[in-house]
C-alpha cells in the first residue's frame, strides 16, 4: 500500500466536479417523512460522510441514491444526468456499488465467489459458452479471477479464499462485503456503517482500506458511521441528517463546532 | 491419507478453475464414467439396465433440472411433472410430424418447448416467494396434465389417448419403443445424461451460477450489485425445465415406451422434490444420489425379506415400504439436511487424514 502524505486522503480533492446531487428530495412512507427537503451533493474522489442519531434517515438517503427507494419529490442528477425511476440494478451499472448494515453477503458461496458475483456486470458471455465454458466465457473468467484476485490482495484476505462465507467471522464478512462491492470498480461506493460492531484494529483496517481505495483507485465514497473520531479523521466533507432534515453540512471542523450538531447528539448544553 | 488435495499445486486460473480441480476428483468421475459406459453393459442384466439403470438416469435428469431451480437459484417448484409431460408430448408430437428428424434433434427441441413453458409458468416468481411459488407451480402441474388428457391433438387423437413412443434410431441403433436392446437405450441415456450433467455444472460454476446463487441466497443484495431478477429466475425456469423436459420425452420414448399421463403426476413432482432434497440441494452429484436413492430404496426393502429366507405377503411388503421410507425420510432430514452430496464431501474430508486421527 502507498504511504500518504496527510491523514485526510479526500480532502484537497473537495474542489472537484459534482459526481451526485441531490436537490430538495422528500420520502415518506405512509404517515412517516423519512427524508424532507433534504439537498446535498457528493465530489469526485471525496469522502463524504453522512451522520446522525439513529432514525435520522442516513440509511435511506443511500438507499434513495442506488434506487432502492423513489423519493416523491426532488431531483437527483448523476455525472450530469438527471436520474429518475431508476432501479438498484441499473444504479449499479453506473457505477454505483454499496455495502449494507446489515451484511447481505451470498451465504451459500465461497469468499471468491461472492466477489466474482460482484463482476457480472464485467462479463458478457453467452448462454452457449457458459454450458460448454468454452471461448470467452473461459477467457472471461480467467480475467475476471485475475481482478478479484487482486482485490483478495488488497483486502488482505487470501487464507479465505475458498471458504464460505456464513463460517467468517463477522470483521471479515465485512470485508468481503467491501471487497464484493469494490469487484463492480464502482465509481461511487456508498458504505453503510462499514465499521459498526468492530473492534479497534478492525475499525483501523477498515479506515486504512477506505483511505487506500479513495486514493487508489480514486473511487468516491459516501459513508454512513457512527464513530466520530472515524469520521472526523476519514471524510472531507460531513452532511448531519436529524429526524429527516439536514442539520448541518461542512467541513469536519465546522461541524465539530456547531451548535446545532452538538444539541442533536449530546442534548442542549447546560 | 487416501483423498487428499496436498501437493497438487496450481500455477494458473485456468487449471485452478477446471471443472474438477483436484487430480483425484477428476480420476474418479473418469473412472466412474468408463466404468458405466463399458463394464455395466456388459456385464449387467438386461433387467438391470432397462429397469433400474435407464430409469435412475433418466430421473437423475430431472433432479439436475429442479436443483438447477430449487437448489442453485432457489425457487420452490412442484411443477416437475407437469414441465417432464410437456417434453414428454412435444417429443411424441414432433417425433411423429417429422419420421426423419433424428432423435437428439427431437429431444432438444421438446426440451425447448419445455422450456418455454417453463417460463411461462416462471412469471409469478418474480412477485411471490417460497411456499406461494410453490402453489403456482402446482397449477403448472395441474393445468399441463389436464390439457395433454383434454386435447386430444397432443396424442394424434389416439383412441386409447396413451399412444406408442414410436421407434427411432441413433447412428442406425433403435433407442425407443419396446423393440430396442436394453444395451443400446442404456448407453443413449447414460451418454445424454453426461452430457446434460456437465453442462449443468459448467453452468453452475460461470456466470449464470453465480447469479442464481445470488438471487437464491439475498435477492436484494443480488440486485443491488446488478443482477436483474427478471432475468436470472426466467433463466432458471427456462433451462430447469429444458433438462426435466429431456427427462419425460426421455421416460416416455426410452423407458416406459408409452406416452401417458400417468407417468407424469403430482406423485413424480413431490418425488423428484424428495431426490433433490435428500441428494443435496445445490449439487449436480447430490441429484444423483437422491435419484439413485429414492428410486433404488423401495425396490432394496422389496427383495431385502427375500435374502433372509423371509416370507412376508405382499400387501404387508407395499404397507412396511411406505413406513420404512417415511420414516427413513425424516430421520434423513433431520440428521444431514444438507443431503447425501454433504456426507459424501464429510467423507471426503475424513478421508484425509484416515487412518490417523489428526
Amino acid at each position: 500500500m502507498t504511504t500518504r502524505t496527510t491523514p485526510c486522503a479526500g480532502s484537497e480533492a473537495a474542489e472537484t466536479e459534482v459526481i451526485l446531487d441531490l436537490d430538495d428530495i422528500s420520502l415518506s412512507f405512509g404517515g412517516v417523512q423519512a427524508l424532507e427537503s433534504i439537498s446535498f451533493d457528493i465530489r469526485r474522489h471525496e469522502i463524504r460522510a453522512i451522520i446522525g442519531p439513529n432514525g435520522a434517515g442516513k440509511s435511506s438517503m443511500l438507499n434513495v441514491i442506488n434506487g432502492f427507494y423513489h423519493p416523491q419529490k426532488g431531483t437527483i442528477t448523476y455525472e450530469g444526468v438527471v436520474v429518475k425511476a431508476m432501479k438498484p440494478y441499473h444504479a449499479a451499472t453506473r457505477g454505483i456499488a454499496r455495502t449494507f448494515q446489515n451484511i447481505a453477503l451470498f451465504k451459500g458461496m465461497s469468499t471468491l465467489d461472492n466477489i466474482m458475483t460482484g463482476r457480472v456486470n464485467h462479463m458478457h458471455a453467452g448462454l452457449l459458452a457458459q454450458a460448454l465454458y468454452i471461448g470467452k466465457n473461459r477467457r472471461e473468467e480467467i480475467r475476471n479471477r485475475e481482478f478479484v484476485e487482486t482485490i483478495i490482495d488488497f483486502l488482505e484476505i487470501q487464507a479465505i479464499r475458498n471458504t464460505p462465507v456464513g463460517r467468517l467471522p463477522y470483521g471479515l464478512q465485512k470485508r468481503v462485503e467491501l471487497g464484493r462491492a469494490l469487484a463492480a470498480e464502482p465509481k461511487l461506493l456508498l458504505l453503510d456503517e462499514p465499521m459498526a460492531g468492530m473492534n479497534l484494529e478492525e475499525k483501523q483496517d477498515m479506515s486504512r482500506f477506505m483511505l487506500d481505495i479513495n486514493e487508489q483507485y480514486g473511487t468516491t465514497i459516501a459513508l454512513i458511521e457512527h464513530d466520530m473520531a472515524v469520521v472526523m479523521e476519514l471524510s472531507s466533507r460531513i452532511v448531519v441528517l436529524d429526524y429527516g432534515r439536514k442539520l448541518a453540512d461542512g467541513k469536519p471542523d465546522e461541524i465539530r463546532h456547531n451548535k446545532d450538531v452538538i444539541e442533536a447528539y449530546l442534548g442542549v448544553a447546560n | 491419507m487416501f483423498y487428499r488435495e496436498a501437493g497438487d499445486f496450481k500455477t494458473t486460473y485456468k487449471a485452478d478453475q477446471a471443472i474438477f480441480p483436484i487430480a483425484l476428483d477428476r480420476w474418479f468421475v473418469v473412472t466412474v464414467v468408463l466404468v458405466f459406459l463399458v463394464v455395466v453393459p456388459l456385464l449387467a442384466s438386461n433387467y438391470m439396465l432397462e429397469s433400474i439403470l435407464t430409469p435412475v438416469l433418466i430421473l437423475s435428469i430431472a433432479a439436475i433440472g429442479l436443483n438447477i431451480l430449487t437448489g442453485y437459484a432457489g425457487q420452490l417448484s412442484l411443477g416437475t411433472g407437469g414441465f417432464m409431460a410437456t417434453g414428454a408430448y412435444m417429443a411424441y408430437k414432433i417425433s411423429t410430424a417429422f419420421p426423419g428428424l433424428n432423435i437428439v434433434f427431437v429431444l432438444i427441441a421438446a426440451g425447448l418447448c419445455a422450456a418455454l413453458v417453463g417460463i411461462a409458468f416462471g412469471v409469478p416468481s418474480l412477485r411471490i416467494k417460497g411456499f406461494y411459488l410453490a402453489v403456482t407451480t402446482l397449477a403448472a402441474q395441474f393445468f399441463l396434465l389436464w390439457l395433454f388428457t383434454r386435447v386430444p391433438w397432443f396424442v394424434n387423437n389416439s383412441i386409447s389417448g396413451v399412444p406408442t413412443a414410436p421407434p427411432r434410431k441413433v447412428f442406425g441403433f433403435l433407442v425407443s419403443s419396446a423393440d430396442s436392446d436394453p444395451i443400446d437405450r442404456y448407453l443413449f441415456v447414460f451418454i445424454i445424461t453426461v452430457v446434460l450433467a456437465l453442462v449443468a455444472k459448467n453452468l453452475a460454476r460461470s456466470r449464470i451460477g453465480r447469479m442464481w446463487m445470488a438471487i437464491r441466497d439475498m435477492d436484494i443484495a443480488a440486485e443491488i450489485i446488478g443482477i436483474r431478477p427478471l432475468t436470472s429466475k426466467l433463466t432458471a425456469f427456462a433451462i430447469s425445465s429444458f433438462y426435466c423436459g429431456i427427462a419425460g420425452a426421455l421416460w416416455s420414448f426410452a423407458y416406459i415406451n408409452t406416452v401417458e399421463p400417468t407417468a407424469f403426476d403430482i406423485n413424480r413432482s413431490f418425488e423428484i422434490l424428495f431426490m433433490v432434497i435428500i441428494g443435496g440441494l445445490g449439487s449436480i452429484l447430490g441429484s444423483f444420489l437422491g435419484a439413485a436413492f429414492i428410486f433404488l430404496f423401495p425396490i432394496l426393502l422389496n427383495v431385502m425379506p427375500g435374502w433372509f429366507g423371509l416370507e412376508i405377503s405382499v400387501t404387508l411388503v407395499t404397507q412396511v415400504e411406505l413406513m420404512v421410507f417415511g420414516g427413513m425420510m425424516i430421520f434423513f432430514l433431520i440428521v444431514e439436511p444438507h443431503g447425501l452430496a454433504r456426507l459424501w464431501s464429510i467423507g471426503k474430508e475424513k478421508l484425509r487424514l484416515w487412518p490417523f486421527p489428526h
